[in-house]
């Protein structure tokens, strides 16, 4: 099972709303996801910023929050996506 | 073009833009700019008193901008108050009010749209979807 990152911000909405479908995600598939904090730790910004080449274009162009990103093959989704979408994406990784 | 520093020379109000204004919106004198360097803007920017906006007044000053706009500052009061923390704790830590649903780059002039307010009725999520609303949800399509 590839090893997923989401990307998310403390004080972001959309990742608030998220968090709790990502961790029911988790416990229904067994799918886990690194859930790196971008605005308050450095070291998680600028990993997210090294993959801004593949992130940006599938996010508006620029780098947004949440963003569920598969570091292997660079497949990614950002923003408040519905479960079944979510697990679509989490399950074809 | 370059964007540079101009100060009213009666008022010492600051702009920044590729040519000053005509007429100085504070003192209304005409043709009253000079260029400064960005030191001595960031000087007269910084130094003064009440040059901090707090939460309060922001809420406040967003509620101005969007009056009688096409957008408004979104009715979920608790959206807003954890978006108005992200965007005051980005400015203590980050330098500038960035929006806490995205991300610095860390090229100045990248970042500068990112500013809350941004440019948001450009972006898909305010252009694309009925109920509109920029990207982090402060702001959406008036109904």
């Amino acid at each position: 099972m590839a090893r997923l990152i989401m990307f998310h911000g403390r004080e972001c909405p959309h990742c608030k709303r998220m968090m709790p479908l990502v961790e029911k995600l988790e416990q229904e598939s067994g799918i886990v996801f690194d859930k790196l904090e971008v605005w308050h730790e450095e070291k998680n910004a600028d990993l997210m910023r090294s993959h801004r080449e593949d992130l940006a274009p599938k996010c508006g162009s620029q780098l947004r929050v949440p963003t569920f990103f598969n570091p292997e093959t660079k497949d990614a989704v950002c923003g408040e996506l519905p479960y079944e979408k979510l697990k679509d994406w989490a399950l074809k990784q | 073009m370059k964007k540079r520093y101009w100060r009213c020379f009666v008022c010492n109000d600051i702009h920044y833009g590729v040519a000053p204004p005509e007429l100085c919106p504070t003192c209304k004198v005409l043709n009253a700019y000079v260029e400064v360097s960005a030191d001595e803007a960031r000087k007269i920017l910084g130094g003064g008193p009440g040059a901090a906006i707090t939460p309060g007044e922001f809420r406040a000053a967003i509620e101005r901008f969007a009056a009688g706009q096409e957008f408004q500052v979104n009715p979920d009061r608790d959206k807003v108050d954890l978006l108005v923390r992200g965007i005051f704790e980005n400015e203590r830590n980050h330098g500038l009010k960035y929006c806490p649903c995205r991300l610095c780059t860390k090229v100045w002039e990248e970042d500068l749209k990112i500013v809350c307010p941004c440019h948001f009725t450009i972006h898909e999520t305010y252009k694309g979807l009925a109920e509109g609303e920029c990207w982090c949800g402060l702001f959406v399509r008036r109904k």
